[in-house]
């Protein structure tokens, strides 16, 4: 690699241990829902709006793609967000 | 040439194009035999010269993948060859194995030929690609296995590449997923299923890697990029070669008579087999992009981008165009397979072949390029067969889309050979675009015997 | 066993991309493919709703639940190794990969044990469109987390030689490169499991 030079990345050891905290938070949210037999528009929008903001943390704290070049963090979160899009859009389509 | 051992590449080279010459006049005579069905009937049926076409197709490209490695190995692994003289042997005993078989297939009917070849030994011919006798097939697979003895000792005993690991996974690939040519099941389904592994794991898999290394070799050379940056590349295009390759072999198995996962599995993994052609055009503009030298051979850069462009637009555009199950229902064995068969072989096996030639051969001959005079006509050459085949191409598609909307589309289909006839204007104007490809071929063989003021080594 | 560091930058860093361009072009492209597979799940479902809603409640959602509360852990881990790395404290990289790698290898138990009462059961990939894709989907990302595992002990080998830290640029970019695709499979399975294991 030509001259690599080391960028240092912000530590914040605390964020990251309350971020792990409120995933974990937010996983037993989605399986309390599961337990419940949740089912229909509002439990999808909510269990897919869960599984969003769970990896949009994920993403921006643990990936770090929060410090990263514009395109790359569009490219990861244009991603979380076809992906959400598209599921809701097959979970509309199959309603009775 | 900085070990004398590179110098059994030589003829190696001259074989390959003197075959893929060969290979060319027997594609004008089909194209030909296409619009006027009794062109040379009964001296060379349709079905011969297919075979001819295509069987020169992979030796051409065999003698060029092992020329470039007994070029390319000694210089990476910083050693001569383990063995120059069994490379020449083996030279000539693939070149007499496959001139006779090609004969044989032009004098005898392909019947005649199983009986005296002992194909009932051990039943193998009769399919498209493996249609070579018994006997040189078990050629084949000995040439193949000295020749991997040969460049594998060789890197044990020299300094090992990222390159070097990967052309060397690549060919010994070759030769193993080649064993499965020997394997003739009755139930057709299986026949099938594991002809594939040999012709679907080529071109789509293991072929890939040697694609990728061949490259990386000629970008090395040609850009003075380091090697760090460069590697990283292979090792990411080649991962994703693999994995969506192997599954994508899928793409084969939608109606055949297969499990139905595998309109799933094949439709999804062969979807994403355009990515690795994609990251390779990346990589090869990114690296001249990032050149620290200018090369006087100018004709080889342009091969090196040409094959990662047109490699994209045969196998990852042209392959992509009817890999999904809904679309290859329609699709499947029309003229848009055979407008991708030739884009995609042209694009990425013959180009990097003729890229890594255009590179060693004016090196093997003592220079460090070609006279300008000559690098210019190699350019035109380059032109000419590389706009030849994208017109193949689209003609053959146009042939593709009515074929398959006047045949199988339509609520009034049309019998094969009414639909043969409408479209016939087509197979025409490839049969001259195909012209045109001969005149770029020859102008490339021409471009080596120019002289002019040569580059220094 | 808290150490916690805090560095804080007054300055904004210079945006840049944690670990190698070639990763992330590797990581694009993988997530690209779960994408198609998760629009191709979501997809087919809307056709077959009540098969799907049905052979779904076969599925165990309290060893998918703890999978994600493991690959959520692990991902932790691997953050805490990157920042203690970052951070210069070079003793500690190695121990929080380890603890990855053990919350990995849990992922794989549990999975392993859920494919064996499935197979038991003799389910396959054609019992129905639905085990299809739950097989197919779990399996692809099964052997994801099998790659991430065997980076992770690559990195844990070279933590513990002490090759980490901000003086070393070269093993930093590889470090982070590798922590992204932990990070990546992880990511991943954060949709699949609501996805298959829970959305009806
Ligand atoms: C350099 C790489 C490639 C080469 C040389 C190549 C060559 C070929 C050839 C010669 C055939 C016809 C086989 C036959 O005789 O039936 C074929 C079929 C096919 N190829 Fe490729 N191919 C390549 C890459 C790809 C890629 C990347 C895709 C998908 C994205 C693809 C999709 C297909 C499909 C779907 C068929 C079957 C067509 C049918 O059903 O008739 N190919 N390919
Ligand atoms: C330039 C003039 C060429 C002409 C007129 C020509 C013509 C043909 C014809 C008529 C076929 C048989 C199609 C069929 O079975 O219906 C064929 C097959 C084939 N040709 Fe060519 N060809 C030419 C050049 C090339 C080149 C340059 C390549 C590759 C580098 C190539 C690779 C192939 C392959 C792979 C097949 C088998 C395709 C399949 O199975 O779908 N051809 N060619
Ligand atoms: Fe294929």
């Amino acid at each position: 690699m030509e001259n690599l030079t080391h960028t240092p990345v912000p530590v914040d050891t605390r964020r990251s241990t309350l971020v792990w905290l409120a995933l974990i938070a937010a996983t037993l949210a989605t399986w309390g829902l599961g337990e419940e037999g949740a089912s229909g528009p509002t439990a999808v929008a909510a269990l897919l709006a869960i599984a969003a903001l769970k990896s949009r943390a994920v993403i921006l704290d643990f990936m770090g793609l929060r410090h990263a070049p514009l395109l790359w963090k569009g490219i990861v979160l244009g991603w979380l967000a076809l992906v959400c899009t598209l599921i809701a859009l097959a979970y509309w389509k199959g309603m009775p | 040439m900085q070990y004398k051992s590179q110098a059994v590449a030589k003829p190696y080279f001259i074989a390959a194009i003197g075959l893929f010459l060969g290979q060319i006049l027997f594609g004008l005579i089909m194209g030909l035999q296409y619009v006027i069905g009794d062109f040379l009937f009964p001296l060379i049926p349709f079905n011969v010269a297919r075979m001819v076409h295509t069987n020169l197709l992979i030796v051409w490209l065999l003698f060029g993948f092992m020329g470039a490695a007994y070029y390319m190995i000694p210089e990476e692994s910083e050693t001569e060859l383990f063995s120059p003289k069994l490379a020449l042997a083996l030279f000539w005993i693939f070149l007499v194995a496959g001139a006779l078989t090609i004969v044989g297939y032009l004098a005898v009917p392909y019947a005649t030929l199983a009986e005296l070849t002992g194909n009932d030994i051990l039943e193998t011919m009769g399919r498209e690609f493996l249609e070579q006798p018994l006997v040189t097939k078990i050629g084949i697979v000995i040439v193949a296995l000295a020749f991997l003895f040969n460049i594998t000792m060789t890197v044990l005993k020299g300094r090992k590449t990222s390159i070097t690991v990967v052309l060397l996974l690549g060919l010994w690939g070759l030769a193993i997923f080649f064993l499965f040519s020997f394997y003739n099941p009755t139930n057709l389904v299986m026949d099938k299923f594991y002809w594939w592994w040999t012709v679907h794991l080529w071109v789509e898999g293991v072929w890939e890697l040697i694609l990728g290394a061949l490259l990386a070799f000629v970008l090395i050379k040609v850009t003075g990029v380091d090697r760090e940056v460069i590697e990283k590349w292979l090792y990411v295009i080649i991962t994703l070669s693999l994995v969506t390759g192997l599954i994508g072999t899928g793409h084969h198995y939608y109606w055949i008579g297969t499990p139905e996962y595998w309109q799933w599995w094949g439709s999804v993994f062969s979807a994403l087999e355009p990515i690795p052609f994609f990251a390779m055009t990346v990589f090869a503009f990114n690296m001249v992009n990032r050149r620290r030298r200018e090369h006087p051979n100018k004709a080889a850069t342009l091969w090196a981008l040409g094959t990662g462009v047109m490699a994209f637009l045969g196998a990852g555009v042209w392959g992509f165009l009817h890999t999904l199950a809904p679309v290859n229902y329609y699709t499947h064995g029309t003229q848009i397979t055979a407008a991708h068969g030739h884009m995609a072989f042209y694009g990425a096996y013959a180009m990097v072949v003729l890229c890594i030639i255009s590179y060693a051969m004016p090196i093997l001959r003592g220079r460090a390029a070609n006279s300008n005079k000559a690098q210019v006509v190699e350019m035109w050459s380059f032109w000419l067969m590389t706009i030849a085949i994208v017109f193949i191409t689209l003609f053959l598609t146009a042939a593709g889309i009515l074929q398959v909307w006047l045949q199988r589309v339509s609520d009034t289909p049309l019998p094969f050979m009414v639909v043969q006839d409408k479209v016939a204007l087509f197979y025409w104007m490839r049969e001259w675009t195909g012209v045109v490809f001969l005149i770029g071929l020859v102008l490339y063989i021409a471009s080596f015997f120019i002289k002019g003021e040569e580059k220094a080594a | 066993m808290e150490a916690n560091v805090t560095l804080p930058l007054q300055k904004p860093v210079a945006r840049h991309l944690p670990g190698d361009l070639a990763i992330w072009f590797f990581i694009a492209a993988e997530l690209l493919a779960f994408c198609v597979f998760f629009a191709a799940y979501a997809f087919t479902r809307a056709k077959h709703v009540e098969l799907f809603n049905a052979e779904q409640l076969t599925l165990d959602r309290n060893a998918g639940a703890l999978n994600t509360i493991l690959l959520l852990t692990a991902s932790y881990f691997v953050v805490r190794a990157v920042q203690a790395a970052e951070a210069g404290l070079k003793d500690k990289v190695a121990p929080w990969l380890a603890a990855g790698f053990l919350c990995g290898s849990g992922f794989v138990a549990v999975k392993v044990t859920e494919y064996a009462d499935k197979l038991g059961a003799g389910i396959t990939l054609s019992t129905s469109p639905f085990y299809m894709f739950y097989l197919s989907l779990t399996f692809f990302h099964f052997m994801h987390v099998l790659l991430g595992l065997v980076i992770l002990a690559i990195l844990w080998f070279h933590a513990r030689r002490g090759n980490y830290g901000p003086d070393n640029a070269t093993a930093m970019n590889n470090l982070h490169s590798g922590a992204s695709y932990w990070h990546m499979v992880d990511l991943v399975w954060i949709i699949l499991f609501p996805l298959v294991y829970v959305l009806r």
